[in-house]
């Protein structure tokens, strides 16, 4: 067993890379030649991690990631525990229908972070995500439960049909954010483009938030601003096409 | 044993355990905090009359609470698990969910016996309250006319330890209120216990039962009422002309024993002759808080 386990990208993906065997979880009982064995899809031929990243550790929860990974898919995807931190930018379908533990990204992100599997009806169902950079489209699509933070820019239909959680962005959120939302929060720090399905509630201090801020920052050391803690925040609801209980947070002043 | 020149009665003060929770309540200022505590802890001096026994433990700075805002902690007991939580929903939402700006927090998350407190309180947001997940805790959003109400869903519940206690013995009733009062200040803000009665001091001692009505579970400690001296088995010393007693609550012995040690000394001081004890004999309460160990 080992304090953690390393992934150092070693031999750079000529194509896509279908990743979706790596998540902290799975590693806590897998010597470091089983992690080397476990199976990606690259080009969609059938290949093995270790073709592409050297192990180093084993048997441990907390993994971390080296090497540009932008064209690495499905990193995380169903992780239901332990720790993630990936040291740069990633692919898309980050922490796919993931049921718990951290995902923590010292970079980017691709598009449909914590979103759902193809076909399926739900995103991720618990666990935090945490992208110190920008996030593609979609990103917490059809997400359930759990937490979604942005410090960066969110793409185009942030929160897609969004069943419950949270997202939170920092920067700006581009269009179509929250459409088909039903019960979840979108926290905007930043400029957001609302859907016209949203109806305008309140201008006050939702209590929960200063709570979630100070825990983003006491836990992942984020910049949170003392001015977004102690501020107010316009509540819209909707998706008012949907079930409508869904809501835009948008913070507008101390 | 004197201290101060008071005597140090050989005795010891017998107590129960009983069942303890910790609620953190917040507010915007620390006015509106203490408001909803007051109201939280009133008419909680014993579980003889009120079912529950509670307390506001001290005043915690904003560094100290959840939200980063000024808050009050509170102890709350009751003598078995299955009444401890009827107590909160009931208190929690006639007191702190109507009172402005505050929001109701878990003091003993450690603790795995877990109270659904806010899952049971959620139901008043009739169908629009909503959870949040934040660091592995859920906290329910209860929509209310100032805006939202946010409490924790879970709070912990440990054995805790009720009825530790010292008898005040002075010459007058100045005295004995002066000491009081001395003793209540110094275990202001003891972290782990409270002082559930008036100002932290009790005129009224009781014994268990009454020697004339048979319904009657408690009546007057006639064995410390200076009045009765003279046609009771009294206990009052030669001098002594009135007794106040203060009754301590807390989550463990030694939190008892080290407010007690505070307090004693505190009220040894003049016009005092003596600091004596209750118990039964040592028969009822598996607690005894021996005041001269206590006090070596």
């Amino acid at each position: 067993m080992s304090d953690r386990v390393v992934l150092t990208l070693a031999t750079a993906p000529s194509h896509t890379l279908v990743a979706d065997c790596i998540a902290a979880d799975r590693f806590a009982s897998l010597d470091a030649r089983a992690i080397g064995q476990l199976p990606v899809v690259h080009g969609g031929r059938r290949a093995r991690l270790g073709d592409f990243f050297t192990v180093t550790g084993q048997r441990s929860a907390a993994l971390r990631i080296e090497g540009d990974l932008e064209r690495v898919e499905g990193v995380g995807t169903g992780m239901a525990g332990g720790e993630m931190l990936i040291a740069g930018n990633v692919g898309p379908d980050l922490g796919l229908a993931m049921e718990g533990g951290r995902i923590d990204v010292h970079g980017s992100v691709g598009e449909n972070a914590g979103g759902a599997r193809p076909g399926a009806s739900r995103g991720m169902t618990g666990g935090e995500i945490v992208i110190r950079g920008d996030a593609g489209a979609q990103v917490g699509a059809a997400a359930r439960r759990g937490l979604i933070v942005v410090m960066g820019n969110a793409g185009p239909r942030t929160a897609r049909a969004m069943i419950a959680g949270t997202v939170v962005v920092f920067g700006s959120t581009a269009a179509g954010a929250g459409r088909f939302l039903k019960r979840g929060s979108i926290v905007a720090l930043g400029a957001i483009e609302r859907p016209a399905t949203f109806r305008y509630a309140c201008t006050y201090q939702p209590p929960h938030v200063p709570l979630l801020l100070r825990y983003l920052r006491a836990r992942y050391g984020l910049a949170v601003l003392d001015r977004h803690i102690a501020g107010r925040y316009e509540r819209h609801s909707g998706d008012l096409a949907e079930l409508g209980k869904g809501e835009i947070l948008q913070w507008v002043a101390e | 044993m004197k201290i101060n020149g008071v005597a140090i009665d050989d005795t010891f003060a017998e107590a129960f355990t009983m069942r303890v929770a910790r609620l953190i309540i917040t507010g915007r200022n620390p006015k509106w905090a203490r408001e909803a505590a007051v109201k939280l802890t009133g008419f909680a001096t014993s579980v003889i009359g009120c079912k529950c026994e509670a307390g506001i433990e001290r005043e915690l700075p904003e560094s100290a609470t959840p939200d980063g805002r000024p808050g009050v902690s509170v102890l709350f007991l009751t003598m078995d698990k299955e009444s401890l939580p009827q107590q909160l929903i009931v208190r929690i939402g006639q007191t702190v969910l109507t009172c402005p700006t505050t929001a109701c927090f878990d003091g003993l998350p450690d603790v795995p016996d877990r109270l659904a407190v806010g899952k049971a309180l959620r139901v008043f947001g009739d169908g629009f309250q909503a959870s949040k997940v934040i660091g592995g805790k859920r906290y329910w959003r209860l929509p209310v006319m100032e805006g939202e109400f946010l409490v924790e869903e879970t709070f912990g519940m440990q054995k805790g330890v009720g009825g530790g206690n010292f008898l005040i013995l002075a010459g007058d009733a100045d005295a004995a209120l002066a000491a009081a009062e001395a003793a209540v200040l110094a275990m202001t803000n003891l972290p782990g216990v409270i002082l559930p009665f008036p100002g932290g001091v009790v005129r009224s001692g009781s014994k268990v039962g009454s020697k004339r009505y048979r319904n009657m579970i408690a009546t007057t400690n006639d064995a410390f009422d200076p009045t009765l001296r003279a046609i009771t088995e009294s206990q009052v010393p030669a001098g002594v002309n009135s007794v106040l007693e203060i009754v301590l609550d807390g989550t463990d012995a030694p939190a008892i024993e080290a407010a007690m040690r505070a307090g004693i000394r505190a009220a040894c001081r003049p016009g005092v002759q003596g600091i004596t004890a209750g118990n039964y004999g040592g028969k009822l309460g598996p607690h005894h808080f021996h005041l001269r160990k206590i006090m070596a």
